[in-house]
């Protein structure tokens, strides 16, 4: 099964939310956790973008794309690149991959790459 | 509420400082404490943000108070990441307008070369949003550049218009003594040049390395008190006349224009409204440029100039010593350093040696109205201040 990263929608007024809010920030009635969770698209479009050079210690690798994604569904997100020549607005396709890890645990994120 | 005045300052070199956190926010204390003539005050307030982690000392405002010999005064720490020493002194002027206190130290230190530069710039990065952002390796310059290209796009900004602030801002350091960086830089060097991608390579592009502040140690103070208390005390009269703070998102990305910080325009906006002001009336400011891209944007979103104006106003000259608004004239985070805990106090430091007319070779002739932007996070937590002399 397709890893996903999800969004949360209000059940009382469906504003999406990315990443989670304990409060709705449409209506401010919920309580906590009355949010549907919604998989956040995977296409979108590459808003803006930069190569790292200077990583924190846990990233054994000399460079790191990381670019600001508008998705399908006009939410955003941040996620790493795996692009050569990025460009704003080049279209891109996200999977959510290993983005990080550390000696006891492993972090799951989106990695875009170009359409 | 009352009136509140700052009536002592102090401050550490700026630069890799081989002493405890806590000595280096006693030795800023201290100092403000002799320029101020006091040796008791009613609370401390010490700004830090990595004491914990990087430096493994907790409970910071307790050591220095117990240092300074101020037993038994209220001593608090603020970890409010960048924007900790602003927030600080915030929490030191509501502590005497209120009337609860006559006589506030509000500090700020850090010590961040303790640890190795990967470690530092992880520990800066834990600011950013844990799921969202710093599992995916983002780091504070990573930020900084993504919100550059979209500035770049928007308003043609140019590699050239930041060179052009670092420059400012590192060669202004070389009037202030206390500044990290004492080297004058060049266009020619870190960019014109061929040797200029070996002198000043990219850090996250489009940034280069003089596009950002140095880590630094380094530790400021004040002393705030109350009008009677300053009246007594017969130092210059320099009045906090207004503070704004305002937050943002955490995500970055969920700005609805990422290229606005919003958060810059509350809190500048309050500070003024506040103090009867208009940024019109400022003489000297002091906005955080811990990447050159920040001033240009902070000093339209403050409102020096219009959106989408600051890179044109640099260009003129408006910005530097001599200019209209002069901006970081003792080096900026850019020049000066930037231990983040210590930076918002070491900005009201900055500015009230220009209100006394002490600024030497960086003096703004006449300078009466000061005004300081914290910026913390990536713009998500921002305090700004207004200074006024009283003559």
């Amino acid at each position: 099964m397709a890893r996903e990263i999800y969004a949360y929608r209000c059940r009382l007024c469906d504003t999406m939310h990315y990443p989670f809010k304990m409060v709705c920030s449409g209506c401010k009635q919920n309580d906590f956790f009355e949010f549907d969770t919604v998989p956040l698209p995977k296409a979108g479009k590459l808003l803006t973008f930069t190569k790292v050079y200077n990583l924190p210690a846990q990233y054994e690798v000399a460079t790191l794309g990381l670019g600001i994604v508008e998705l399908e569904n006009g939410m955003r997100m941040l996620g790493q690149l795996d692009i050569d020549e990025p460009a704003m607005d080049m279209p891109v396709q996200g999977t959510v991959e290993i983005v990080r890890e550390e000696p006891y645990d492993n972090y799951y994120g989106m990695v875009f790459r170009a359409v | 509420m009352r009136d509140v005045y700052v009536a002592g300052i102090g401050i550490t070199t700026f630069t890799r400082l081989e002493y405890a956190l806590s000595e280096i926010a006693s030795y800023a204390s201290m100092m403000a404490l002799k320029d101020a003539g006091v040796t008791e005050v009613d609370d401390v307030y010490v700004a830090n943000m990595g004491g914990a982690r990087v430096n493994h000392q907790t409970a910071l405002a307790s050591a220095v108070v117990d240092s300074l010999s101020l037993t038994p005064a209220g001593a608090a720490a603020i970890e409010n990441g960048p924007a900790s020493g602003g927030s600080a002194i915030k929490a030191g002027f509501q502590a005497v307008a209120s009337g609860m206190d006559d006589v506030v130290l509000v500090a700020g230190a850090e010590r961040m070369r303790e640890v190795n530069n990967l470690e530092a710039t992880d520990f800066v990065a834990t600011l950013t949003h844990p799921i969202a952002e710093y599992i995916y390796g983002v780091t504070l310059p990573a930020h900084a550049a993504m919100f550059t290209r979209l500035y770049m796009d928007k308003y043609g900004v140019t590699e050239r218009h930041l060179a052009m602030v670092g420059v400012k801002n590192q060669n202004a350091a070389l009037n202030n003594e206390w500044a990290h960086l004492q080297q004058e830089i060049t266009l020619e060097g870190i960019l014109d040049s061929p040797e200029a991608m070996t002198n000043n390579p990219y850090v996250a592009e489009p940034l280069r390395f003089f596009d950002a502040c140095p880590v630094s140690d380094g530790g400021a103070a004040l002393i705030l008190v109350s009008k009677e208390k300053a009246e007594e005390l017969g130092r210059p009269l320099i009045r906090i006349s207004g503070v704004g703070q305002a937050t943002d998102t955490h995500a970055v990305f969920e700005r609805e224009d990422p290229t606005d910080l919003l958060a810059v325009r509350k809190a500048a906006a309050d500070a003024f409204s506040m103090a009867g002001l208009t940024p019109e009336d400022v003489d000297v400011a002091e906005l955080h440029d811990a990447f050159t891209i920040l001033e240009i944007a902070e000093s339209e979103e403050v409102g020096f100039f219009p959106k989408g104006e600051g890179h044109i106003a640099l260009e003129k000259g408006e910005t530097a010593l001599g200019g209209k608004i002069p901006i970081n004239v003792g080096g900026g985070l850019k020049g000066r350093g930037h231990p983040v805990g210590a930076t918002g106090v070491a900005q009201a430091w900055e500015i009230v040696t220009q209100l006394r007319g002490d600024g030497g070779t960086r003096q703004v002739e006449g300078a009466k109205v000061g005004f300081t932007c914290n910026f913390g996070g990536f713009g998500n937590n921002v305090v700004c201040l207004t200074f006024v002399r009283e003559d």
